[in-house]
C-alpha cells in the first residue's frame, strides 16, 4: 500500500463570481521513500496540490471533494487538532522563500527547539541536541554557532539549509518541497538539491518536489506528474517521460527548452499561454494550444490511457495506441 | 576586427553604504574615527560589444551583471572608467547631448509587471518614445509606426486600447520589447528579459528577440543567470564573478571547454535533462560580500586550485587557444 494516496482531489476557491476550480479531481500516490516530482507552469495548480495535502490552503480555498489517505487516515476529513499531529511531524514542508519561512525575531535555535517541543515532551536541552544534530546533517558550517544566530545573519543558501534541518527535526516520513531552490543561484541550487536528495535516500524519506525546472526533476525524482490547468495530464516514471513524453503539452515543454534546440536556431514554441482558472476551455484544457486538437478534444476531457508505464490523458495518444494495437492484431 | 559598437573600458562602480559625513563617524577604542564602506559592484571591467552580436553576461546574484547593464545605458554613472558608443565617449554626457544615443540604445527589463506604466494604455506606452524622439512627426506617422512595431512583435492592433494589467507576463514582455523597438534602436540591453516567465513563454520571447535581431540587425547585450539560454542565444559569453570578468569566450568554445574553475563549476551546476543525479563540481563556501573584496583573485576562497599567488595578485585576462580570454593564474601557469 502506498504511503500517501490522493484520490480525486478537488480544490476550489469560493469567490464572489462563483467557485474557481483550482484542482479538478487529481489522483496520485507516493510510496515509502519514493521521490515524486510535480511539474507545471505557474497557475497549473502544483502548489495548491502540495498545500492541500496538509490542508494549508487558506480561505476562500477549500477541499470540495476527494480523499488524501496517509497511512490509512483521510487527511481531508481531519479536524485542525488531528492534522497538527501530522503536520511538521510526520509530513514536513519546505517552502520556496527561506526568508519568509523563518521568523526574523527568533534565533535559529529557538525556532528549532520550539518545533520539536510542540510535538514531543522533552527538555530544552534534549531538543537542542536534536537541533544541533540536524544542522550537522545539512552540512552547515559551524552548526553550534548557527543556533544562536538570527535568520538575517545567514546567506540564502544557509537559510535554506536551516529550513531543511527544521523539516528533518522530527524524522518525517514525507517531505513536501515547494520550489525549494527557485530563489537561489545555480551553484547553490545544485548544492541544496544534492543535499536534499542524499538526505532523503539516507533517511528513507519520501519526497514530493514541486518545481518548474525539468532538469531538476530529472536529476532528483523517480516518478513525475505533469499538471496543466488543475489537472494531471501525464504521470509515470521520470526517465520514461523525459525520454519519450506522450502528451503534446509535455512534449512541447521539453522541446521548448533552449538545451533541446540547435544553438542559434529558433526554439520550439507552444503557441498561447495557460488559460486562467476563471476561463478554462471546455474538454481538454490544452486544446486551444494543441496542434492535434479535434472536435472530441473540445467537447470532453480525455480519460487516462496507458503507454508503457506512463498514464496520459490525451485522445491523440489514445488513438495512436489503438492504431498500434490494430496493426499488431492484423500482423498476427 | 572592425571597431566595436559599444566598448566598456576600466569600468568601476561603487555604491556608498556609509551615508553622510556624520553617520560615518564612529567611536573605536576611545577615538573618533571616520569609517567609509562601499559595495564594490564592478571592479575594472573591459568589454567590447561588436555590431550584430549578442554578448551575454552571466553570473550569480551580486556579480555586477545588472550594474553593467544600467551603467552602459546611463541609468547609473560609473565611479571610474569610460563607455564608448561607436568611438564616442557617452558616460559623461549632459542630458541633451546624450539624447541621440538614447535613441540608438534601448533597454528591456526583467520584470514586465514593473516596467509598464499601469496608467497608460498600450497605445500610449508605444507612442511615447516615438513622439519623444521624433518631435516633428505627424500623428498619422506616429500611428503608422505604432502599427508597424505592434505587427513586428505579433501583437494585435486591438491591444492598443487596453492596459498593461490586462495581459499575462509573456504578453507584457512582448509589449516591453515593442516599446524598445519603437524608435528603431541599433543596440539593445536586455536585463534578464525572460527569467520572470514560464518555460513555454520563455521560448516565445527568445524567438521574438532572435527574429528582431535578424530582421533589424540588432546588437544585444544580454544579461542573464540562465546558462542554457546563453548557449542558445549568445555569440560570445562573459562570465562574471564579484564585479570582474573571469572568462570571455565565443559561446561554443566556452561550453565545449570552459577554462576558468568558476565557469567549470557554473556549467556543471546546470540541471540537465539527461542527468540522473546531480553531478556538479562542489565549491567551498559561498560568494563573499562585495563590501570587503578579498585580495588577489576574487575567486580564490572557493577555488580548489588556489595557491599563494592567487591570494595576492589579481589575475588579468589572457588569451586562450579557443579564441577566448581567461583571468586565472592556474590556467596561465598551466596548472589547469
Amino acid at each position: 500500500m502506498p504511503l500517501l494516496q490522493v484520490k480525486g482531489l478537488d480544490v476550489r476557491f469560493a469567490l464572489r463570481g462563483g467557485d474557481l476550480k483550482a484542482l479538478r479531481g487529481i489522483s496520485f500516490s507516493l510510496d515509502k521513500g519514493e521521490r515524486l516530482g510535480l511539474v507545471g507552469e505557474s497557475g497549473a495548480g502544483k502548489s495548491v496540490a502540495a498545500f492541500s495535502i496538509l490542508n494549508l490552503i487558506a480561505r476562500p480555498g477549500y477541499i470540495a471533494g476527494g480523499q488524501i489517505l496517509f497511512d490509512g487516515q483521510d487527511l481531508a476529513a481531519m479536524n485542525e487538532r488531528e492534522l497538527r499531529q501530522i503536520r511538521g511531524n510526520r509530513i514536513a514542508m519546505i517552502f520556496q522563500d527561506p526568508m519568509m519561512t523563518l521568523n526574523p525575531v527568533l534565533t535559529i535555535g529557538t525556532q528549532m527547539t520550539e518545533a520539536i517541543r510542540a510535538h514531543r515532551k522533552i527538555s530544552r536541552r534534549e531538543a537542542r541536541a536534536i537541533a544541533l544534530d540536524r544542522l550537522t546533517k545539512v552540512q552547515i558550517p559551524s552548526p553550534a554557532r548557527r543556533l544562536e544566530q538570527y535568520p538575517h545573519e545567514l546567506s540564502g543558501g544557509m537559510r535554506q539549509r536551516v529550513i531543511i534541518a527544521i523539516a528533518l527535526l522530527l524524522d518525517p516520513e514525507i517531505i513536501i518541497a515547494d520550489e525549494p531552490t527557485t530563489a537561489l543561484d545555480v551553484t547553490i541550487q545544485a548544492e541544496i538539491m544534492a543535499l536534499l536528495l542524499n538526505l532523503c535516500e539516507q533517511e528513507n524519506v519520501a519526497l514530493m518536489l514541486i518545481t518548474h525546472d525539468l532538469g531538476v526533476v530529472s536529476q532528483v525524482t523517480q516518478r513525475m506528474l505533469v499538471m496543466y490547468s488543475g489537472r494531471i495530464i501525464e504521470q509515470g516514471p521520470t526517465r520514461e517521460i523525459i525520454n519519450d513524453a506522450q502528451h503534446p503539452y509535455t512534449q512541447g515543454l521539453i522541446n521548448a527548452l533552449p538545451q533541446m534546440g540547435e544553438p542559434g536556431a529558433r526554439l520550439f514554441q507552444i503557441p498561447g499561454s495557460m488559460p486562467s482558472l476563471n476561463n478554462v476551455p471546455s474538454g481538454c484544457p490544452f486544446h486551444p494550444r494543441c496542434s492535434f486538437a479535434t472536435d472530441q478534444c473540445k467537447r470532453t476531457m480525455p480519460e487516462y490511457v496507458r503507454s508503457g508505464n506512463v498514464d496520459v490523458a490525451c485522445y491523440e495518444v489514445a488513438n495512436l495506441i489503438e492504431q498500434e494495437k490494430r496493426m499488431q492484431e492484423a500482423g498476427s | 576586427m572592425s571597431s566595436p559598437l559599444v566598448s566598456i573600458r576600466g569600468l568601476e562602480k561603487r555604491f556608498d553604504l556609509s551615508g553622510s559625513f556624520l553617520e560615518q563617524l564612529r567611536f573605536e577604542k576611545g577615538r573618533l574615527r571616520r569609517k567609509q564602506e562601499a559595495v564594490h559592484a564592478i571592479n575594472g571591467v573591459d568589454l567590447d560589444v561588436h555590431k550584430g552580436e549578442a554578448l551575454c553576461v552571466v553570473g550569480e546574484s551580486g556579480c555586477g551583471k545588472s550594474t553593467i547593464a544600467r551603467t552602459v545605458m546611463g541609468l547609473l554613472s560609473p565611479s571610474a572608467g569610460e563607455i564608448h558608443y561607436q568611438g564616442q565617449r557617452i558616460d559623461h554626457l549632459e542630458r541633451k547631448a546624450g539624447l541621440p544615443f538614447r535613441r540608438k540604445m534601448q533597454m528591456i527589463f526583467q520584470n514586465p509587471y514593473a516596467s509598464l506604466n499601469p496608467r497608460m494604455t498600450i497605445q500610449q506606452t508605444l507612442e511615447e518614445p516615438i513622439r519623444f524622439h521624433n518631435p516633428g512627426w505627424s500623428p498619422s506617422q506616429v500611428q503608422e509606426k505604432v502599427y508597424e512595431v505592434m505587427q513586428s512583435v505579433g501583437i494585435g492592433p486591438d491591444w492598443g486600447r487596453r492596459f498593461g494589467h490586462e495581459f499575462s507576463g509573456g504578453q507584457r514582455q512582448r509589449i516591453a520589447i515593442a516599446r524598445a523597438l519603437a524608435v528603431d534602436p541599433e543596440f539593445i540591453v536586455a536585463d534578464e528579459p525572460i527569467s520572470a516567465l514560464d518555460v513555454s513563454i520563455q521560448a516565445q520571447v527568445l524567438n521574438l528577440l532572435m527574429d528582431a535581431q535578424e530582421s533589424r540587425g540588432l546588437t544585444y547585450l544580454f544579461i542573464t543567470h540562465d546558462l542554457a539560454v546563453v548557449e542558445h542565444f549568445g555569440t560570445r559569453v562573459a562570465v562574471m564573478y564579484l564585479g570582474r570578468v573571469c572568462e570571455l569566450a565565443p559561446t561554443a568554445a566556452l561550453f565545449a571547454s570552459p577554462r576558468h574553475p568558476y565557469t567549470q563549476a557554473l556549467l556543471s551546476a546546470i540541471p540537465k535533462l539527461e542527468d540522473q543525479r546531480p553531478n556538479h563540481i562542489r565549491l567551498q563556501g559561498e560568494v563573499p560580500t562585495p563590501v570587503n573584496l578579498p585580495p588577489g583573485c576574487v575567486f580564490h576562497g572557493r577555488c580548489p586550485y588556489a595557491n599563494e599567488r592567487c591570494r595576492q595578485e589579481v589575475p588579468q585576462l589572457i588569451a586562450t587557444e579557443g579564441g577566448g580570454q581567461v583571468a586565472c593564474h592556474a590556467v596561465e601557469e598551466r596548472r589547469l
